[in-house]
């Protein structure tokens, strides 16, 4: 019970500090421990498969495209943000609830799914012994973040010119 | 022997920033290109026993203990992993000389293998969610790669492409999710035999048309294609070429097509929807080509509408159509490999692509001016490149298929390529030497050399495309006629 008031905690702190940082990276590095929060409750409710998940996507992959995504943007750049965007996405987003809603929902309703594999294994056999290839890929992309922002922050001619 | 196409070039690529340190061209010259070597000839050599086995599974032990390490080489992935290898080696060959006045060699080399790691991992994981993982190792990478050069349209061009292509990728995980809901499964064998045991054709439906907005985007089809045109020639040419001739391929064509065949099963009205998708990008980007003046842009819409053929050959599910699809696949990444390389050099020679600033190139780049020449006609269709045979093959199913409408489209639309393309040549090449480019000299050795290579594939892979189809293209098509039942007699 301590262990899981300490992840709710966690995650409530973590995903509060992503929306209330100023600095990017720093958020984007926040929502990825509020994910590994939410990964561990998964885990600690019976799925690990949706913990392991959880981690591998969000905490490493989507946090690596926030880095990489940041390291796309200059400093200096001067952002004229569309106003079409505030009325398109909320409009979009509405749409796609609606669609969730009334379409998917009754889809998924009506299908018999099969019965899943059980689950009850630990969070490190799950990993481990079934998705071990996920830490291949994961690896993988987290080196292909690494090396990006390494290739995107790196000083060029002009830089050095101006340091000079 | 199979991972071999996923740890050396991830292996290579963590060494090559140290490396670069001592060294920066030496070393990760050689050692990148004798890493693509290397998996070339291994391709090579797994012809023989993958033609005696069927299918190769092989599952990693980590000191003894059982980890679920497995991959799956049929012939299509075979053939994939092939041409990966060799159009990608054709274009390291060509950042030799070409990324000198970009520096930073090591880096570049390195995102570039781990890009080739995530799209070789792709084509050999027998599981949906390591097909996504695998789609965004490659993903991520060609990001950096595309801003490379750290230009506003590089970083402009890099932060779109990876917007519509996380879009692409949330739809593809949507769909994978509905199906893990539904079969509890993620692996392609127990996933075909869940579905086929389940009633849910309209569930199956939606996540279908997931996979073909999530891919069909990877793949640029019309009307997914608006990050292409801007994507593609924003990047250096080596990552146009490969972006252009191996990635829309891997992570679009091969990811959807393995999966609806292999996984979901063809249809007869998912066949009408990849007619109809690949006549419309054949027709759209061949119009939208004609009337561009930026070389590598017109490159780029060519590829969408390239894509198109392939599309059309794979949908039709025949025999001759699948083999004609993924002839023209192997065709169009070479060919396009060496049109983007030679905009490359284009470039590289006369500071500019603006094909109305270009003229008479032909006098003074010979061999740039060639074998941009055999790249055009191939693509073109025209006989006896290879194009033309894998045009005919996809135009010939159609007729066979009954689907005349389509057929006459293709060959309609194989005029207008035609058209654009010699237009092109004549506004870059042929023609009075244009009076600013009297000063102009060959491209350096290692970028001709590249595309001389890939120039003499094109004419060889022509000439003598009987042993090359029968080698790799029909054990590959044989794979995706099978179909499901394909999947269903792997022993994971």
């Amino acid at each position: 019970m301590v262990i899981q008031i300490v992840l709710l905690c966690g995650l409530v702190l973590f995903s509060g500090l992503a929306i209330l940082l100023r600095d990017l990276i720093k958020a984007a590095l926040s929502l990825a421990v509020a994910s590994l929060f939410l990964g561990l409750i998964f885990f600690r409710l019976g799925a690990p498969y949706a913990g392991v998940f959880e981690i591998s996507v969000v905490a490493g992959l989507i946090t690596v495209l926030f880095a990489l995504t940041i390291a796309l943007t200059k400093k200096e750049d001067e952002v004229q943000e569309n106003r079409l965007v505030k009325i398109i996405f909320p409009l979009f987003f509405i749409l796609f609830l609606i669609i969730d809603g009334l379409v998917m929902k009754s889809l998924l309703t009506k299908v018999p799914a099969l019965p899943a594999t059980p689950e009850g294994e630990s969070f490190g056999l799950v990993l481990w012994k079934q998705r071990t290839f996920d830490l291949v890929a994961q690896i993988g992309v987290i080196f292909a973040g690494v090396l990006a922002v390494l290739a995107l922050f790196r000083k060029t001619g002009k830089d050095e010119d101006k340091d000079e | 022997m199979v991972f071999s196409f996923i740890v050396i070039p991830l292996l290579v690529a963590a060494f090559l920033p140290l490396i670069g340190k001592f060294s920066k061209k030496l070393i990760p010259d050689v050692l990148t290109n004798a890493a693509l070597a290397y998996l070339v000839f291994n391709a090579v050599m797994l012809v023989k026993p993958l033609l005696a086995q069927g299918t190769i599974l092989q599952n990693v032990n980590w000191f003894g203990e059982q980890v679920n390490l497995a991959v799956a080489l049929d012939s299509f992935s075979l053939f994939m992993l092939f041409t990966i290898s060799l159009v990608s080696l054709c274009i390291t060959i060509f950042s030799v000389d070409y990324l000198e006045h970009y520096g930073h060699k090591a880096n570049f080399y390195a995102l570039l293998l781990v890009m080739i790691a995530g799209m070789n991992g792709l084509v050999l994981v027998p599981d949906l969610f390591s097909v996504y993982l695998f789609l965004e190792v490659a993903a991520v990478a060609s990001y950096a790669l595309v801003a490379f050069g750290l230009g506003y349209d590089e970083l402009e061009a890099s932060f779109k492409y990876l917007m519509l292509s996380v879009v692409a990728s949330a739809f593809a995980l949507l769909s994978i999710t509905i199906i893990f809901g539904m079969t509890g499964s993620l692996s392609f064998q127990a996933v075909a035999q869940g579905l086929q045991d389940l009633q849910a054709r309209y569930v199956i439906g939606v996540c279908i048309a997931f996979f073909i907005m999530g891919f069909g985007l990877k793949a640029a089809l019309v009307p997914f294609h608006a990050w292409l045109p801007d994507a593609h020639p924003s990047a250096p040419a080596p990552i146009s070429a490969m972006l252009s001739g191996l990635l829309i391929k891997v992570s679009g064509v091969y990811a959807l097509f393995r999966i609806v065949y292999s996984v979901v099963g063809m249809t007869p009205v998912l066949t009408q929807v990849f007619l109809a998708l690949g006549t419309v990008s054949m027709v759209v980007a061949a119009l939208l080509a004609l009337g561009q003046k930026d070389l590598k842009r017109m490159l780029a819409y060519s590829s969408i509408s390239q894509v198109g053929y392939i599309v059309v050959g794979l949908a039709l599910g025949t025999p001759l159509g699948l083999l004609g699809g993924l002839f023209h696949l192997f065709n169009h990444a070479v060919a396009k490999g060496l049109l983007f390389l030679n905009s490359g050099s284009v470039q590289h020679i006369t500071g500019t692509r603006n094909l109305e600033e270009l003229g008479g190139l032909d006098k003074r780049v010979p061999v740039t001016a060639g074998t941009n020449l055999v790249g055009a006609l191939s693509i073109a269709g025209v006989p006896p490149l290879a194009g033309f045979w894998s045009k005919l093959i996809i135009i010939m199913a159609l007729i066979q298929a009954k689907e005349f409408g389509y057929a006459l489209v293709a060959i309609l639309a194989s005029i207008l390529t035609l058209w654009y393309y010699l237009l092109m040549q004549r506004k870059a090449f042929f023609g009075p030497l244009n009076e600013n480019l009297k000063q102009v000299k060959e491209a350096p050795f290692w970028m001709s050399a590249a595309c001389v290579i890939l120039a003499l594939i094109a004419i060889l892979v022509g000439v003598f495309f009987t042993p090359f189809v029968k080698t790799w293209i029909s054990p590959a098509a044989d794979v995706l006629a099978r179909g499901i039942q394909h999947v269903l007699t792997w022993g994971i």
